[in-house]
């Protein structure tokens, strides 16, 4: 006869099944330990925000543009392998189906790590990325581009999604 | 035996499970955004006239006075424009030289000065409040100050309008 006792409640288990309760214990424990990659985390910091943009003149934001330029935060344990991958539209949607063409060049996204001293990088938002989680365990991620409106381009608001993808190992 | 395989079911559970976090995919988004806005022009209306001026008495025009100059600005609906203006500090006949300057504007959403706004032309520039219409005049005036010895002609100089979306 074995008794455990949970929250008060007590909880008599016949000595037959002793073995099983163990394993179902146990169980829950593994499930509760933290891994490597549930740590792994990216969050949407701030939108890439052109703002007023007139026909017929292409307009750039800059990665390193402190309020206009989009931003991601990768946090991971230190030491962590993953690839960075964006998901980049080709054109934003405005006004009754109205297309606004977006592209990105070679240098408009950059990373930068939490780390005293982290050097910004700049790379190609549209390869994938294997950013080294040392020494820092966080990086900001922020990204440009390029809209161009065409000379009768409708007016209006246009909007399209960016993603951010990560893959841990 | 019932135990052991319970045992085995539920460890082959938890290596799949952590299998299936090894290599996790995580992703976020944010929008891109951008507001088009339509073509800003800028078209000279009238120009800035003081007709006969006597020498040694200063004469001005008013925003509210028949010679003022004007500006039309076209823009997008729900925006501003900063108007900034290059200004003359003479008006030139030949090699004469007629001052001007005392430099007075108004803006309004309509060709009427009723109402209008009143600023200070300057080349650093004006913001307009962000207004629901799409077309802007924009009335000029100035004092000239002909000396008493101011030689006789026909005087004139440039004033220039810029406009741009804020």
């Amino acid at each position: 006869m074995v008794s455990a006792s949970s929250t008060g409640a007590l909880v008599t288990i016949p000595a037959a099944n002793l073995m099983r309760f163990q394993l179902f214990v146990l169980l829950p424990a593994l499930a509760a330990a933290p891994s490597a990659a549930a740590q792994v985390s990216i969050t949407g910091i701030r939108d890439l925000t052109f703002g007023q943009v007139i026909v017929g003149i292409p307009s750039s934001v800059g990665p390193s543009h402190p309020t206009k330029s989009g931003q991601f935060r990768i946090t991971a344990p230190l030491s962590s392998k993953v690839q960075v991958r964006f998901t980049l539209p080709d054109a934003l949607a405005g006004p009754g189906g109205a297309q606004l063409p977006i592209s990105f060049g070679s240098n408009d996204a950059m990373a930068i790590g939490s780390a005293p001293g982290s050097t910004p990088i700049t790379f190609n938002p549209k390869a994938t990325r294997n950013p080294q989680f040392q020494p820092s365990t966080a990086y900001d991620v922020f990204i440009g581009g390029t809209v161009t409106p065409a000379g009768n381009q409708q007016p209006g608001s246009y909007a399209a999604t960016i993603t951010l993808t990560i893959t841990n190992f | 035996m019932r135990t052991a395989i319970v045992l085995s079911a539920l460890v082959a559970a938890g290596l799949t499970a952590g299998a299936a976090t090894a290599e996790a995919q995580n992703s976020a988004s944010i929008q891109a955004t951008a507001t088009v806005l339509s073509a800003l022009t800028v078209a000279a209306g009238n120009n800035l006239q003081f007709g006969n001026v006597t020498p040694g008495v200063n004469k001005t025009i008013a925003i509210t006075d028949a010679g003022v100059g004007t500006f039309t600005v076209t823009k997008a609906a729900t925006s501003g424009v900063t108007l900034s203006f290059t200004l003359p500090t003479n008006l030139a006949s030949g090699a004469d030289q007629l001052p001007i300057g005392s430099w007075t504007g108004a803006w309004n959403t309509s060709a009427t000065t009723a109402g209008a706004n009143g600023f200070t032309p300057s080349a650093a520039g004006t913001n307009t409040s962000v207004t629901a219409g799409t077309s802007l005049t924009v009335f000029v005036g100035a004092t000239v100050s002909p000396v008493a010895a101011q030689a006789a002609g026909n005087y004139s100089g440039t004033v220039t309008m810029s406009a741009v979306y804020f």
